[in-house]
């Protein structure tokens, strides 16, 4: 048995090793990073800067604290690893891996921890055309999908509705009964009886949120892959 | 020798005053010791002085073991059933409460929020109760001080309840850090830590004023828990409501894991697992200096190993890469721990049919080397490119949570208990019946995270055919992904946690039989069979 000096000393010295290492020096490292300035020759101001600093709108902030509160960062991360890591990229979850730079403006990055659906990284520019939709997504049809604000109410309303085994869980309670009225509402999910189901607040600010996610931007440090060349 | 003789006396079991006896649920055929009766009486007296507390810390801890089954079994259902209701519906119907419930678990009930609810119940609740239950009766025992102002203990221990009901509450309402296993709400970490504080700061002046250094590695261990846990609490809770740049609120979430996971809970479960085999067996341990080695690469290590969570994530490489070394490097802690554990317990393995106390703490100890085994084989990059990202990590902690150190703790709980009640567990079938449901029940959970999550990680790794078709081939669906991992979360939530669930609340009436002192007269312990009876 150590004396108590020497157990203490020692627990303390694992202590002050593990916090540097894990720690003390990724934040040296990362507070360092700026965002990607592109200059263009003969210009007085970049050409192009990423990632921004955009101040988000309070309806942002809120749609990605109703992501959070639901917790759907448990089955949903937001990363794309290297194809060295798992094949991210060839799945069309995004056109190159996540790094560091991606997230330097962020407070509190959901980059999740387990997949029990698919990854949302780059949920919006995903949908940007409807042509480069994640095509795992689609079992049966043959269109492409067009994943805009409707679409998402859709799901958040009953993922079941499109895809059968989908567990991911139904959030009636973003969405509100009301009186149709003068006329169906375009975000309407269901109608029954002479009333819709409307989106609240809180589904449009997620649905806005999760369209706002974007991390396609090409870096240095992580080129674009190439692969739409072949077509 | 102060070792020997408390090993020697280990079982005695003679009962100094009517209301202080010193039952002993070791094997039989140990002969009293005279000599020590001094000793017995001054163990009585120090067993009485930790009553108040170590009971409330148990009654507490196994008030969150059920309510984290339940939330479990909720979370498993789930994840195959999303709009599962628990109980009878026509009986929400008949009391007009339909709306209500259906309400309730849609909103609250979702996976999203039971699941950190479940994780929060366990972690906070269970686990961190009965370790610091555990720990408060070994730290009297082993620096042989009575415990003083027990009140201050109890406060402690009330705190850190209020602290894990808020937060279970919260995130069930839908307050969320959005940091996993750190999800409570800052409110209910503030009362945890003030909870924390009356304990530990408690526990180490008590370490402080020790009468003997007692040669029992158990020491360091306690001590080693006690003095990291706020630590790293404290850290992490600091740094995440700091202003940090990025993802850097991720590495502290994984480094923070890491002395949750091996710091807290693992040095609390192998400090009661090291003291309760040698104790039951009347032996001392195998190899003192393997047990030192153990004990300092598992602290230094201990707190490097989390990052492997984050490869091929966007943080620094290094950082992985270094948790990839440290947790090869764990190999060493792991083997000096079972060989330990394991030559300790040579030829004398058939005390297991009579100890409940050493059936629990050894099988511990086997799921112990399985926990930390998977841990270093997925932290390989070959193997963590098919497990990353699916349930295996889950299957991973849950053979920690629930293999090792629930069992570990459960043994400590059927020693300890008696010896502050002054009567003996009611029955052995019960005991029996909790081995068979925690064991098997806890093994098919874990089993089935891990297979499941393996089932998802191969069919995620499923490269698809060709390049130039990867937004347009359709071969691949994800509902595929979760039909495989559907069905085996099925059979975890109608086998794994029905059965585990069942035995811990036999666990749980057998317990509160106790604490109501009804039980077999004190100083005949409850074994699991009588010596000499075929098993």
């Amino acid at each position: 048995m150590e004396t108590p000096s020497t157990l203490f000393t020692g627990i303390l010295g694992a202590f002050i090793v593990s916090t540097a290492a894990m720690v003390l020096i990724p934040h040296s490292q990362l507070s360092g990073l700026q965002p990607q300035v592109v200059w263009d020759e003969g210009q007085n101001a970049p050409s192009d800067v990423y990632p921004s600093k955009i101040e988000h709108s309070l309806g942002h902030r809120h749609g990605e604290r109703i992501f959070v509160e639901n917790g759907c960062f448990y089955c949903h991360t937001q990363q794309i690893r290297d194809p060295q890591f798992g094949p991210d990229i060839e799945r069309g979850w995004g056109p190159r891996r996540s790094v560091a730079r991606d997230y330097i403006y962020q407070d509190s990055p959901l980059l999740g921890a387990t997949r029990l659906g698919p990854d949302l990284a780059n949920y919006g520019w995903r949908d940007a055309d409807g042509k480069r939709f994640w095509r795992n997504e689609l079992p049966q049809a043959a269109e492409s999908i067009v994943r805009n604000e409707a679409f998402i109410y859709k799901h958040l309303f009953n993922p079941r509705a499109r895809i059968s085994d989908s567990n991911c869980p139904s959030n009636p309670t973003l969405f509100e009964q009301r009186e149709i009225g003068s006329g169906v509402s375009p975000g309407a999910v269901k109608i029954e009886n002479g009333k819709q189901w409307v989106p609240t607040a809180s589904a449009r600010n997620l649905a806005a949120y999760l369209l706002s996610l974007d991390r396609s931007h090409e870096l240095r440090e992580a080129p674009v892959a190439k692969k739409e060349a072949k077509k | 020798m102060t070792e020997s003789q408390n090993i020697l006396t280990a079982a005695t079991p003679a009962a100094p005053t009517a209301t202080t006896p010193e039952p002993s649920t070791a094997a039989p055929k140990i002969q009293p010791a005279q000599s020590a009766n001094a000793e017995s009486i001054e163990r009585a007296i120090i067993d009485q002085s930790a009553k108040g507390p170590v009971l409330t810390f148990f009654s507490t801890a196994i008030f969150w073991l059920i309510v984290s089954t339940f939330l479990g079994y909720v979370a498993s259902r789930k994840l195959h059933t999303p709009n599962f209701i628990p109980g009878p519906e026509w009986l929400y119907s008949i009391l007009g409460v339909e709306g209500i419930v259906r309400s309730i678990f849609d909103t609250n009930f979702t996976y999203g929020r039971v699941w950190p609810a479940y994780n929060t119940a366990l972690i906070y609740g269970w686990c961190s109760l009965a370790g610091m239950g555990v720990a408060t009766w070994l730290i009297g025992r082993l620096c042989r001080v009575s415990i003083q102002s027990p009140a201050v203990l109890q406060l402690g221990a009330w705190f850190w309840n209020a602290g894990v009901a808020l937060g279970v509450v919260m995130l069930l309402a839908g307050y969320n850090t959005g940091l996993e296993y750190f999800e409570l709400h800052r409110a209910a970490r503030a009362c945890i830590f003030v909870g924390y504080l009356f304990i530990g700061i408690w526990g180490l002046i008590l370490f402080r004023y020790k009468r003997t250094a007692a040669p029992y590695i158990s020491v360091s261990y306690l001590v080693a828990g006690f003095f990291l846990f706020p630590w790293f609490f404290g850290a992490a809770d600091l740094l995440t409501s700091a202003q940090l740049p990025g993802v850097m609120k991720n590495v502290i979430n994984a480094w923070f894991q890491g002395g949750l996971f091996n710091l807290w809970i693992g040095t609390l479960g192998l400090a009661a697992a090291y003291y309760f085999i040698p104790k039951v067996i009347n032996q001392p341990i195998y190899s003192y200096n393997l047990s030192k080695i153990g004990f300092w690469s598992w602290v230094f290590l201990g707190g490097l190993t989390a990052m492997t969570k984050l490869n091929g994530g966007p943080v620094p490489a290094y950082l992985v890469t270094l948790s990839i070394a440290a947790s090869i490097l764990m190999i060493i802690p792991i083997a000096c721990l079972t060989v330990n554990f394991s030559r300790t317990m040579a030829g004398h393995t058939d005390k297991m049919a009579y100890s409940p106390t050493l059936r629990f703490t050894y099988v511990g100890t086997v799921f112990f080397a399985i926990a930390a085994g998977l841990s270093v084989l997925g932290a390989l990059r070959s193997v963590n490119s098919f497990t990353g990202f699916t349930t295996w990590d889950y299957g991973v902690k849950h053979a920690l949570l629930i293999g090792f150190f629930s069992m570990v703790m459960f043994g400590a709980i059927y020693y300890i208990t008696p010896r502050l009640v002054g009567c003996e567990w009611l029955s052995r079938t019960f005991i029996k019946l909790h081995f068979l449901g925690t064991a098997y029940g806890g093994a098919t959970i874990i089993a089935l995270f891990l297979i499941g999550g393996l089932a998802t990680g191969f069919t995620l790794h499923n490269p698809t055919v060709d390049v130039s078709a990867a937004y347009t081939a359709r071969e691949f669906t994800f509902a595929n992904v979760m039909q495989d991992a559907g069905a085996y979360q099925a059979v975890k939530s109608y086998i794994g946690y029905t059965f585990f669930g069942l035995a811990q609340l036999i666990f749980a009436i057998h317990f509160l039989f106790m604490r109501l002192r009804i039980g077999q007269p004190a100083g005949e312990p409850t074994l699991l069979a009588n010596p000499g009876e075929a098993h």
